[in-house]
């Protein structure tokens, strides 16, 4: 029969390597489940109540961004008493934190919005570098 | 060269070849191994998407404490749903758990996207009262 290669005698020299890519592959979909979920977040910090026959210290250079309900229509934007559009923010915030040390900005959320656009400034927060961001809640609003 | 003689009718292996479907029942047992911890005890919720999200990796952990808020308005502790009012005790009692230095105590706060913010603010306020002061806010992990 000549040259009918696989017959009796001939060993095979190549190696198999489906079963490697089966495994191969098998492993590619377990990593691509498991990877995304991998929580990620945003750092915030809550003011605890200062701690009684401890005078408050005043500070002047404190830093709070507002975010004002309009309505439905979208929210304004504030820092300390100052409007500011949405997109200005992070570079108004990049300014204002380059020269300081105590990286420091509150955030201050009207009651009737959605999470996310608080969540939206927190987030242009980070990204000015600030690294502390407290969060005013009623109760820390009221000194409670 | 006379016609090939076929030798299968003569000895039937009758046996079906299981291999096969083992190897697919293993890597259908490991894939379900692997997900079914993470489908558990989390409430679903439309996490927000924001820039500038950090890993959070600790709050994939057994013992995180995860406060969801959901669109509704409901507050769940781990998975189950808690009121405001028992919320805060209720993560005092977890903390207390913590007694190691190095323990995470952060609070990881999965908020819906659409949450009212107010709801979000009262529930910080609930656990605000417990002593926690480091919130970690989890958000979208999809890429963007």
């Amino acid at each position: 029969m000549g040259m009918g290669g696989g017959g009796t005698g001939g060993a095979v020299s190549e190696i198999n390597v489906t079963p490697l890519i089966d495994v191969l592959l098998v492993l590619l979909i377990i990593f691509m489940v498991i990877v995304p979920v991998t929580p990620k977040g945003l750092d915030a910090l809550v003011p605890q109540p200062p701690k009684k026959n401890q005078p408050e210290i005043q500070n002047d250079r404190t830093i709070v961004v507002q975010v004002t309900s309009n309505g439905a229509g979208e929210p304004g934007y504030k820092i300390n008493d100052s409007d500011f559009a949405k997109s200005a923010i992070t570079a108004k915030l990049e300014e204002i934190f380059a020269t300081r040390q105590e990286k420091v900005m509150f955030v201050k959320g009207d009651a009737n919005l959605d999470f996310g656009k608080i969540a939206e400034v927190i987030g242009m927060g980070h990204t000015a570098d600030v690294t502390n961001i407290g969060i005013i809640t009623p109760r820390v609003a009221a000194g409670q | 060269m006379a016609i090939a003689k076929r030798e299968e009718g003569k000895k039937v292996n009758s046996n079906i070849n299981v291999t096969p479907m083992v190897d697919v029942m293993l890597v259908l047992l490991i894939i379900f191994m692997v997900i079914t911890p993470m489908l558990n005890n989390k409430v679903n919720v439309d996490l927000p998407k924001v820039s500038a999200a950090v890993v959070m990796e600790n709050a994939n952990k057994e013992d995180a404490i995860v406060i969801a808020v959901t669109r509704d308005g409901k507050t769940f502790l781990g998975a189950d749903q808690v009121s405001l009012t028992d919320l805060g005790t209720r993560v005092a009692d977890l903390l207390a758990k913590k007694t190691d230095a190095a323990a995470d105590k952060t609070v990881y706060m999965r908020a819906d996207n659409r949450a009212n913010y107010g709801n979000v603010m009262d529930a910080i306020d609930a656990v605000r009262t417990a002593g926690v002061s480091q919130l970690g806010l989890l958000t979208d992990n999809s890429l963007q």
